[in-house]
């Protein structure tokens, strides 16, 4: 736990008490930002001060039924999709040599193509989606969806080869070159599926351990190309698009509009904002023993709306980690033009994190994540951090109003790893409620102590963060003493 | 998952609204037209009898047929007539599997129009060596000819 400290006189930009502003120009002053800038117990609103400072933006409420609207749609395009392809159909040609194999690789091709837009969408990062569900959220649901439209797709290759081997009395492997040679847009349909399975098969699991983050990653990103490859010969080949302008036209702007929300959420604004708030690290230091937190700087942090418990994926632009994002929370409330995050030194990486230099500039993409205030069900709280979970608690605590009586847990394996503790007791105490440091191996200390430390937990809203193994043992736990489901919020810390 | 209900039902709407839309145009599975009459060397009509009213000559009108899938590729024709006569016939799409199979379908295809043009129907003589092609020809012309209501 780090005791406030000041080694110099500091003047800085956001309090109003004198003038000049923290640039460059200063030579070589050591200064710790925490205890300035973040202290809890600074209140820019008390009317102490001349002047008024500038305070972040509260992050944007979510909307449930969006997310509701969006699976609704989902669902109605699958139904859709499998009607195109049965009324494509005759029986005729059901009857004709090749013709249920036909039927059948129509069918898959369809509904596997439909399934990989959905898993395009599904990381598509769209923000009024993303609020509601959270960034973890859609990727679990992205990852466990994915055998499905890849099973689809290949099974829609190898039915349509047999198919039209069947009908034109051929060997298969002729009818491959037949396919390729004689066909229009098949060319490129047949690249995009050994791409699709070369990036299927990477990211088995016992496979994707094997490859480094980043490797993983580049070959993933050939997906975009693989289903815009893939486009031209659904158009020009299917039974469903061929001589109907209108399924064609909607397939088309399906698509479209899928590509354009990509180029818009997942790249276009994330640039859009790293540019605009051109962060840099401006301090480093540390808040225990692995634990760091990195202060950066940034020009308009007042219009950044972001809620406590949110977080970023940040790539800091220094040699060696330039080409890695990876997320954390950001452990307080910005405080314009500053904002922090604290991370703990878990691999290569994190250890990276506590010796980037100041002025090393960072991208960043976000902010992202539902595990914010807004989710809340009832007025009261309890809160429960594992390890590093607490950075996301941290700044959850200050969106909270005052006197709510929030009660935290904090589990870590010895009080030196308890970081941030001591924020933490202040934010607490101003809103009268209670914190209980759980401390101790895990033999020593039992979660099911849980009903003890909080006997009114079935009427809070419960928020949970830590590593997986952690959350999942609290939320089962927390499940069976009787919380209701849509009181319970977590966010697992993995990378 | 909760809203798993919602997104089962707007599955099945999905499916009927698109089954609706198709319904009442080419013949399908679900419009119930049993499996195809079997194969002769002149084909006769197997498609629905629909018998909307004519409309005076003098309008062009032209309808795809069927693509007919035929065992060495996929052959749609697309029909032109003015009030109930044939006036052309010409190919919309022709996939063929192997290259023999296009330059066949090539040769045989001008003879097959001038066949239906002659015929004003599709009792015409089918190619010896282009059996398979003469009956998708004549299959996907009929379905035309019932689209636009003629015979």
């Amino acid at each position: 736990m780090s005791a406030p400290r000041i080694e110099s006189v500091l003047l800085v930009k956001s309090l109003p008490v004198t003038g000049p502003i923290l640039e460059g120009r200063f030579r070589k002053v050591r200064i710790n930002m925490a205890s300035v800038t973040f202290d809890p117990t600074y209140a820019p609103h008390s009317g102490k001060h001349r002047r008024q400072s500038v305070i972040s933006r509260p992050g944007t409420a979510p909307r449930p039924v969006v997310a509701d609207v969006a699976m609704v749609l989902a669902g109605l395009g699958f139904g859709a999709c499998i009607a195109l392809a049965v009324t494509a159909e005759t029986w005729k040609q059901l009857a004709a040599r090749g013709g249920v194999a036909m039927f059948l690789g129509n069918l898959t091709g369809l509904s596997g193509t439909y399934l990989a837009l959905i898993m395009v969408l599904l990381v598509s990062r769209i923000p009024v989606v993303e609020r509601v569900l959270g960034q973890d959220k859609l990727l679990a649901a992205h990852r466990r969806l994915a055998p499905w439209p890849i099973s689809l797709i290949v099974a829609h290759a190898v039915l349509l080869t047999f198919a039209y081997a069947e009908a034109a009395q051929t060997g298969v492997w002729g009818q491959v070159g037949a396919f390729i040679s004689s066909y229009p847009d098949m060319l490129t349909a047949t690249i995009a599926l050994v791409v699709m399975v070369a990036i299927a098969v990477t990211s088995v699991y016992s496979i994707r351990r094997r490859l480094r983050r980043e490797t993983w990653w580049a070959v993933h990103l050939f997906m975009y190309l693989a289903l815009a490859l893939a486009f031209a010969h659904e158009i020009a080949l299917g039974p469903s698009f061929v001589g109907h302008p209108l399924t064609r036209f909607v397939w088309s702007v399906l698509w479209a509009s899928s590509a354009g929300l990509v180029l818009v959420y997942r790249f276009g604004l994330p640039l859009f904002r790293t540019l605009r708030h051109r962060l840099e690290v401006v301090e480093v230091h540390p808040e225990g023993p692995g634990t760091v937190s990195v202060v950066c700087r940034g020009r308009h942090l007042d219009r950044l709306a972001v809620a406590g418990g949110q977080f970023f994926e940040w790539r800091f632009l220094t040699k060696g980690m330039w080409w890695q994002a990876h997320p954390f929370s950001l452990s307080a409330r910005p405080r314009p033009p500053f904002l922090r995050l604290t991370v703990k030194g878990i691999g290569d990486y994190s250890s990276a994190v506590a010796r980037l230099r100041p002025g090393t500039r960072v991208a960043i993409e976000g902010p992202y994540g539902a595990f914010t205030t807004h989710a809340r069900r009832r007025s009261r709280v309890a809160l429960i951090a594992g390890g590093i979970g607490v950075t996301a608690i941290r700044s959850l605590l200050e969106d909270l109003p005052r006197d709510c009586d929030p009660v935290v847990i904090l589990r870590a394996s010895s009080a030196e790893e308890l970081a941030l503790a001591s924020e933490i007791a202040e934010l607490v105490r101003h809103r009268k409620g209670r914190v209980h440091e759980l401390v101790g191996s895990r033999s020593e200390v039992r979660i099911d102590r849980l009903s003890e430390l909080v006997p009114d937990l079935q009427n809070r809203d419960v928020y949970v963060s830590g590593p997986e193994g952690f959350v999942n043992r609290v939320v089962a736990t927390v499940l069976r003493l009787g919380v209701p489901k849509d009181s319970v919020h977590f966010e697992v810390y993995s990378l | 998952m909760r809203r798993a209900p919602a997104v089962v039902i707007a599955g099945a709407a999905g499916f009927a609204g698109i089954v609706a839309m198709h319904a009442g145009s080419a013949p399908s599975f679900l419009s119930g037209t049993g499996p195809p009459a079997p194969v002769s060397s002149s084909p006769t009509t197997t498609g629905p009898s629909t018998t909307p009213a004519v409309p005076p000559t003098g309008a062009a009108r032209t309808a795809l047929g069927t693509s007919e899938q035929y065992g060495y590729g996929v052959l749609a024709v697309k029909v032109t007539v003015r009030g109930s006569r044939i006036t052309d016939v010409s190919v919309a799409r022709l996939q063929t599997a192997e290259q023999y199979s296009q330059r066949l379908a090539q040769q045989v295809i001008p003879v097959l129009r001038n066949e239906v043009l002659s015929a004003q129907s599709t009792h015409i003589n089918g190619i010896s060596g282009a059996t398979y092609t003469s009956e998708a020809y004549a299959y996907s012309v009929q379905s035309a000819l019932d689209l636009l209501g003629v015979k």
